[in-house]
């Protein structure tokens, strides 16, 4: 009987190999696919910004939800250090990212319309920052193919 | 005993290097420019709108402060993927000796 690909003693022995070699977590398509749908959740919600913060309380609060909910995910992913800290520099409240323009939007009620275009732009470029970085991570099927 | 071809496995490893850790270096000359180019671009821009009332002075700061957080958070992409390299680069060199050695084998 022909014994498969990937259950050659060399395989799984080069794998293992592998593995244990890598200083970087693997692609994850569900971090991927996360991380460019908040994206897109951002910007719709910056829109808001130029109104009162009160009018979109509620769709603030599940957006946050959501972001923190990706955060989790990938905190728990083993050798993922890096993003994690792309997270928080977006996350941070005290910072001048996504974190600290939800909280002043919060404390300063409505934003001038070129400030929130201006923050936009930035914001939409440390998503993309994350996402190329998810993106060029090794996919397993690349992994699979080099055996 | 097998008999190894270590002039090849140096020449296919010298290749591999080349290959994966200039591509690298590439990159990451032309990440640094384009944000270079793109940071330029933005303060002038943040500047007219300061000048025209457009935006307040703390909305300045704060997206001066903004663009250098998207710096550091540039620099930490780039150890990322200078790890993605590396882990590229040892995956190859394994595969290199292996097939080397597997070829060996009588």
């Amino acid at each position: 009987m022909k014994i498969p690909a990937l259950l050659r003693p060399t395989t799984l022995f080069l794998t293992l190999l592998l593995a244990a070699c890598s200083t970087i977590a693997p692609y994850d398509q569900e971090a991927y696919k996360t991380a460019t749908g908040l994206k897109v959740d951002a910007l719709v919600v910056m829109s808001s910004a130029t109104e009162s913060y009160s009018s979109y309380r509620a769709e603030v609060a599940r957006f946050r939800i959501a972001l923190d909910k990706a955060y989790e995910y990938d905190r728990n992913r083993p050798l993922n250090e890096i993003t994690i800290k792309l997270w928080d520099k977006l996350r941070n409240p005290d910072g001048d990212l996504l974190g600290g323009f939800l909280r002043e939007w919060q404390e300063e009620g409505a934003l001038r319309p070129k400030y929130v275009a201006h923050k936009k732009t930035q914001i939409a470029e440390g998503f993309d920052t994350l996402i190329q970085l998810e993106s060029g991570k090794i996919k397993p099927a690349e992994a699979a193919r080099q055996l | 005993m097998a008999n190894i071809d270590w002039k090849d496995i140096e020449k296919q490893t010298a290749i591999l290097a080349k290959t994966i850790l200039k591509g690298f270096a590439d990159q990451a000359v032309a990440d640094a420019r384009d944000f270079q180019k793109k940071a330029q671009a933005h303060l002038a821009e943040w500047l007219t709108d300061l000048a025209h009332g457009d935006i307040s002075q703390k909305n300045f700061e704060s997206l001066v402060r903004g663009e250098r957080d998207l710096a550091e958070m540039r620099a930490l992409k780039q150890a990322g993927l200078s790890k993605i390299a590396l882990d590229t680069f040892t995956a190859g060199f394994i595969e290199i000796v292996l097939h080397a050695a597997l070829a060996a084998l009588p």
